[in-house]
């Protein structure tokens, strides 16, 4: 299964907020949709979701036109919220009722989501007498409840903590190991790192950047190297490349532990290792340095969030 | 047409398995009963005029010799006849006291109820500790010293009193042959069902929105219009809302029509201009009651919509509860004209169909086409402002913050059309 979102253009009043977004996804991936606040990702999702129309573009499931009617999707909302007064399983049952599914069927797999996400104590409690992450997983619960082929799942892990986001980070791995078709925005880049194999980038209502994360991570480290030394610190090392490397690097970063360099045009890494080891210095770190999600986003869309 | 019924049930189940809602309802039932059946158990002769004896048998009222007020006259005029007053003072004990100043301190003492000084055939002084809004002495007093006056005159004149009053009073025997509607005797219950199925309208109504701006409120709203249509969602809402509010009053309303059915003779047929309603009446009233309810439903469902805070409700409602109001109180002014043409045009718009041509029905005089065709246009506008008033709720949809206008949702409507 593919889902094709293409050139989609959307305007509220006067104001254009998404310029023609475009990316795919497949069954058994997770794409990560990133963008700063107001870039146009819950839009683009809603778009989706056929809560907002599109005022153009095009929206299509293995070639054909999208309807989320027809299918089985499991959505959690940005603007997330059940009946603080009535019990979870209730509202369990009756969003699964809702999205088509019979009640024994339904009342199946609720009590295997609640159970898979650790809240099946509180089936029979009222949802306002939870505590908010747990509310959070019922949520969750209830988005998977109908067993759905597609899984929307916008900014998931806002107001989860570390337990209960790696929790989450579980079902999200089995979906997809299970073939599911998985869309989801977070600003927290290290979740996406972790399972979104596709990244499109949206700002300011346009995708900057989208594709195969591995290959972006690749196309990014390009010609950049990670440098430390165990006898000058980072502040020393940088001036010393400044000095005496000049011609075939220069310093394009700092991390922590490392100096992040860039190669010059016509040198190459081999010319530059040869330098090194003709030098005073003691190399405790050398390598090809690869980029983090966070670092491209930062690079992407401006300052970091 | 199946995610309909999820919803319905659902949302029935919110009102049905309240707690506070069904013990609303069975208070209200049992206080609506226990004051129809005191007649039987308390003494409220005063009221009814039946006195209940023995085991619940009703008699008419005659006041205990020891429950009697003491009342006390002094005739200057020499015109006042004891037996008189006490037929026109049943209540009364009669005493003539010696001067002015024996009945100014026997009220004032407040040992005796009032006092009289008659000091000529048709002027008398009136004496009582505090006068209340429903004394009516001085008219009972005022009829006996009319009496009084025409013996006296007729005494002196040598005139037959008894014969000349028989030819005043003569008694007319009258059969009422009322072929159509005896529009006084429905007058009252029409009042009565008017103001029941506004409070309905009103109270539901209400409720009704605050279920759907409690969805916008808590954010449920997106999970929900991404799971089934606005149609199914608004109509099982407001339909579930109407059962409610019908269960409600129907059990309020039949347990009160029972208890006074059991009850009518202890209450002397008291309430019979309320409470003793023709069953066609009834059924009228529940095609329209039910359809106007309705209809006013689905609107304020959709005023629900366009607000996203609980507190701003009353705000987005203010425009339906005017017109609910102005058809409430035309209704209730044309009940006396009844034939005439205001209410008949009132009767046939779905605004007002559900009182006006409900209150024709019971009081006036109209033709089965006029009641089909008013009925098919309520229906109609209930489909209507079913689908409207869906758009609405689709369309307010997320749009949180400030209240939507209702004319800014309609220009949108209008635009996305």
């Amino acid at each position: 299964m593919r889902l094709e979102v293409k050139e989609i253009r959307k305007s509220f009043g006067e104001k254009e907020v998404l310029h023609g977004v475009s990316f795919q996804v497949d069954s058994g991936s997770a794409l990560g949709l990133l963008g700063r606040n107001g870039a146009g990702k819950t839009t683009t999702i809603r778009i989706l979701m056929d809560v907002f129309h599109a005022d153009s573009g095009e929206i299509c499931l293995d070639g054909r036109k999208f309807v989320p009617s027809k299918q089985q999707i499991g959505y959690l909302p940005e603007e997330r919220g059940l009946y603080p007064k009535r019990t979870v399983m209730d509202q369990m049952l009756y969003l699964a009722a809702l999205r088509g599914m019979k009640s024994t069927d339904a009342k199946k797999s609720a009590e295997k989501w609640l159970a898979r996400l650790e809240v099946s104590e509180y089936a029979s409690r009222k949802l306002e007498t939870l505590s908010k992450g747990n509310q959070q997983k019922v949520q969750l619960a209830a988005t998977l409840v109908c067993d759905p082929e597609i899984v929307i799942l916008d900014e998931p892990f806002s107001g989860l903590d570390p337990v209960n986001s790696q929790i989450l980070k579980d079902v999200v791995n089995e979906l997809i190991a299970g073939g599911k078709l998985v869309i989801f925005s977070s600003h927290q880049m290290s979740y996406v790192e972790e399972f979104c194999d596709n990244i499109a980038v949206i700002d300011h209502g346009q995708v900057v950047l989208a594709g195969e994360l591995k290959e972006i991570k690749k196309e990014y480290g390009k010609n950049r190297l990670m440098l430390a030394a165990e006898n000058y610190s980072l502040e020393q090392l940088a001036e010393k490349t400044e000095r005496e490397w000049s011609n075939l690097v220069s310093v394009s970063g700092r991390k922590k532990e490392f100096l992040i360099l860039e190669l010059k045009e016509g040198a190459d890494r081999r010319g530059f290792m040869e330098k090194l080891v003709d030098s005073d210095v003691t190399v405790e770190k050398f390598g090809r340095y690869e980029p983090s999600l966070n670092d491209i986003f930062v690079s992407k869309v401006g300052e970091e969030e | 047409m199946r995610k309909f019924i999820t919803v319905l049930k659902f949302e029935l189940k919110e009102y049905l398995g309240n707690k506070t809602f069904m013990v609303l309802t069975a208070i209200l039932a049992i206080l609506g009963v226990a004051l129809l059946f005191l007649p039987r158990f308390v003494d409220m002769s005063g009221m009814t005029g039946v006195t209940v004896v023995g085991g619940g048998s009703a008699e008419t009222e005659t006041t205990p010799e020891e429950e009697q007020e003491l009342f006390l006259y002094l005739d200057k005029a020499g015109v006042v006849q004891t037996d008189i007053l006490e037929q026109i003072f049943p209540e009364a004990e009669w005493q003539t006291a010696a001067d002015e100043t024996e009945i100014r301190t026997a009220v004032e003492a407040q040992e005796a109820k009032a006092g009289f000084v008659v000091t000529a055939p048709a002027e008398y002084e009136y004496y009582v500790f505090n006068k209340t809004m429903s004394d009516q002495n001085t008219a009972r007093f005022d009829q006996a010293m009319k009496i009084f006056y025409r013996m006296d005159y007729c005494a002196k004149s040598g005139w037959n009193l008894e014969e000349i009053t028989a030819m005043y009073d003569v008694p007319v025997t009258v059969t009422e042959n009322v072929l159509n509607k005896d529009t006084e005797s429905n007058y009252w219950y029409s009042y009565f069902l008017i103001i029941l199925v506004f409070m309905l309208i009103v109270y539901y109504g209400q409720m009704i929105a605050v279920s759907v701006t409690n969805e916008k409120s808590n954010r449920a709203i997106e999970v929900l219009v991404t799971s089934t249509s606005p149609n199914s969602l608004l109509f099982g809402k407001v339909i579930a809302g109407a059962i409610a509010g019908v269960f409600q009053m129907g059990v309020l309303l039949g347990a009160v029509l029972i208890a006074y059915q059991v009850n009518r003779e202890q209450w002397g047929g008291m309430l019979d201009r309320i409470l003793y309603i023709p069953g066609d009446v009834l059924l009228a009233f529940a095609f329209f009651g039910l359809g106007g309810y309705l209809f006013y439903a689905f609107l304020y469902g959709a005023m629900g919509a366009l607000v996203s805070k609980t507190e701003d409700i009353s705000k987005s409602v203010s425009g339906l509860m005017v017109v609910i109001m102005a058809v409430y109180f035309f209704s209730l002014l044309q009940l006396t004209n009844i034939d005439g043409s205001v209410i008949k045009i009132l009767s046939f718009l779905p605004i007002s169909s559900y009182s006006t041509m409900f209150a024709r029905i019971a009081m006036g005089t109209v033709a089965a086409w006029e009641i089909i065709v008013s009925f098919l246009i309520l229906v109609v506008s209930i489909g209507a402002a079913g689908i409207v008033g869906a758009k609405i709720y689709r369309m307010g949809t997320l749009r949180y913050g400030n209240p939507i206008k209702i004319t800014t949702a309609l220009k949108a409507l209008k635009k996305n059309a």
